[in-house]
């Protein structure tokens, strides 16, 4: 069998079987009926503010998870020495790190699969209708935001210690909107150097509102919004492949010569 | 000229910069030869562990060479015929013991079909029969120990190279553990080990590498090594007035009343100094011979370095 996918099975089955995964999902399904049971003065469309409310839930539960799941791995093998048999073995470092990044998105794919499921059911419960593409074009480009999410958290882990690499992760991921929205207001007011400033800044981090189509996949339907065309979902793709090329090379180039 | 299945040239590894910068290990040299049985030996920090390291590529070699069967070490080709322990590891808590074999055979090249069937065997081998399904987490260090042993020779490779061998393993464990390590030797493969154990050194080992503060002290074989090993002793009585015969002075003779004691770690040197203690005219009370073990000259070698 293939070594990364080997590698890729234990990060799985790990996060399987400790149980945390369910855990998230319970709370945060909780959470989402806990909103449910507001019924805002018997308001017309609230269906839409649920199915809004929930997606945004699910995709921060399911960001939070990969964060954790990806700062820790490479720690937890230095720490519990498990890196030694498993690196004592003919495969070398870029195999081992791009097993360990495809275990984590299996393992994001499972949790999200779960809330999705969820997601399916509730809709069905309260009523509304499923764009079919421009649900699964949210669905991709969630997928693809965590993937930027697990090779920073990758890298991250390798620069600090475990809790200040998830520390951030989380900061980056929750400020990420908040921040974006400041720097286009402050733009026109900053001067020249501010504006350069928020220029680096806006290439240098990556724009996870870009991948998020939650908004999209609950107000779709006739008169309101369309899926994307397949060129504006291929420089998506494009976008999110570069930053998680630069992550994934920048975590590599720190594990590469790192003594263990 | 068979390549060695492992040749350290001029070793030198630092760990830290600036002025944190430790040398662990001072440019030792030394190789192990196809089908050989070596032990590595020293005290805490004497550098062993680094060096096995530096052979698995887990470390960078500051200056010289490490190779494994020809191999530049830290590469993928370095370690394909290789079965290796680290010192301490534990396994994953959250899998069974079949499936983290299936993980290490997997990573060795091992087809699923013959893991199957060699799975259940390996773990008979070390001890673990009937424990494929049960969670690591439930296991003990002895077992993780013993499981980690399983890892290390599933692909059943030319070499081995265990860090710390019988660490953690209870008096069953280690006799156990040192059956599984005859049969490999007998069956012609190269074995290189560290081990505070000094009679499990004695036992398995054709040579053995001594280490200490980072620099190689001894390198021979085990018979070699035990030659000079032996003490004799001499209890004697000196006529009144005699003097102490010359080679018997040589040896610091200590007086207990009316006899003298001396010991001697040289058979020529003993049995000069029995003829001229007898042409002296002196009462030999008692010779003895007693052989040191490993353990007493590796300590009174750390102690006197």
């Amino acid at each position: 069998m293939n070594a990364q996918w080997l590698i890729a099975r234990s990060v799985l089955i790990e996060a399987v079987r400790r149980r945390e995964i369910y855990a998230l999902v319970l709370v945060s399904t909780l959470l989402i009926g806990a909103v449910m049971t507001v019924d805002f003065f018997k308001l017309e469309g609230l269906n839409k503010f649920y199915r809004e409310v929930a997606l945004q839930i699910m995709s921060a539960a399911t960001a939070l998870t990969v964060i954790v799941l990806a700062a820790r791995q490479l720690p937890r093998e230095f720490e519990t020495r498990t890196i030694y048999p498993l690196l004592a073995k003919p495969i070398s470092r870029f195999t081992f790190l791009n097993g360990k990044l495809l275990g984590v998105m299996l393992a994001a794919g499972f949790c999200f699969a779960l809330f999705m499921g969820i997601y399916l059911v509730g809709v069905k419960y309260i009523g509304g209708d499923i764009p079919a593409v421009l649900f699964l074009q949210y669905v991709y480009l969630q997928m693809l935001k965590m993937l930027i999410l697990a090779t920073m958290s990758f890298w991250l882990s390798m620069l600090m210690n475990l809790d200040a690499a998830i520390t951030i992760g989380v900061i980056f991921f929750a400020t990420a909107s908040v921040m974006m929205n400041a720097f286009t207001f402050i733009y026109p007011e900053a001067d020249p150097l501010g504006k350069w400033l928020i220029v680096a800044l806006n290439w240098l981090l990556p724009q996870l509102d870009v991948l998020d189509l939650t908004e999209k996949a609950v107000h779709a339907g006739p008169g309101g919004w369309q899926p994307l065309s397949i060129g504006m979902m291929g420089m998506l793709t494009g976008y999110a492949l570069v930053y998680t090329a630069i992550f994934h090379g920048l975590a590599f180039l720190t594990f590469r010569r790192r003594a263990l | 000229m068979t390549t060695p299945v492992i040749d350290v040239k001029d070793l030198v590894v630092d760990y830290g910069t600036g002025s944190k910068k430790h040398r662990a290990v001072h440019g030792i040299t030394f190789d192990v030869q196809p089908g050989e049985t070596v032990g590595f030996i020293g005290a805490n920090g004497a550098g062993k562990s680094t060096t096995m390291k530096a052979l698995m590529g887990f470390v960078f070699p500051t200056s010289g060479e490490v190779s494994m069967f020809g191999n530049r070490c830290g590469t993928v080709e370095s370690r394909k015929r290789i079965g290796y322990l680290p010192e301490v590891a534990l396994y994953y808590p959250f899998m069974k013991a079949r499936e983290l074999l299936e993980l290490y055979g997997g990573l060795q090249g091992l087809r699923s079909a013959y893991l199957k069937e060699r799975i259940p065997r390996l773990l008979e081998k070390v001890g673990l029969g009937g424990k494929d399904e049960s969670l690591l987490k439930s296991f003990s260090k002895g077992m993780q120990q013993r499981l980690g042993i399983a890892q290390a020779i599933i692909a059943e490779p030319e070499a081995l190279i265990f860090d710390e061998l019988s660490s953690g393993l209870d008096p069953v464990g280690r006799h156990d553990l040192r059956s599984v390590l005859m049969e490999l030797k007998a069956e012609g493969r190269t074995i290189f080990f560290s081990s505070h154990e000094l009679t499990e050194v004695e036992t398995l080992c054709d040579r053995v590498v001594m280490i200490h503060k980072g620099r190689i002290v001894t390198s021979a074989t085990v018979a070699e090594l035990m030659k000079p090993l032996n003490v004799f002793e001499i209890v004697f009585q000196l006529p009144a007035g005699a003097t102490m015969p010359e080679t018997a002075a040589r040896f610091n003779p200590e007086q207990d009343g009316n006899h003298w004691r001396i010991r001697i770690e040289n058979v020529e040197a003993y049995s000069q100094a029995i003829s001229q203690l007898a042409q002296s005219g002196a009462t030999i009370h008692n010779t003895s011979s007693k052989s040191r073990s490993l353990e007493e000259y590796f300590i009174d070698l750390v102690k006197n370095s």
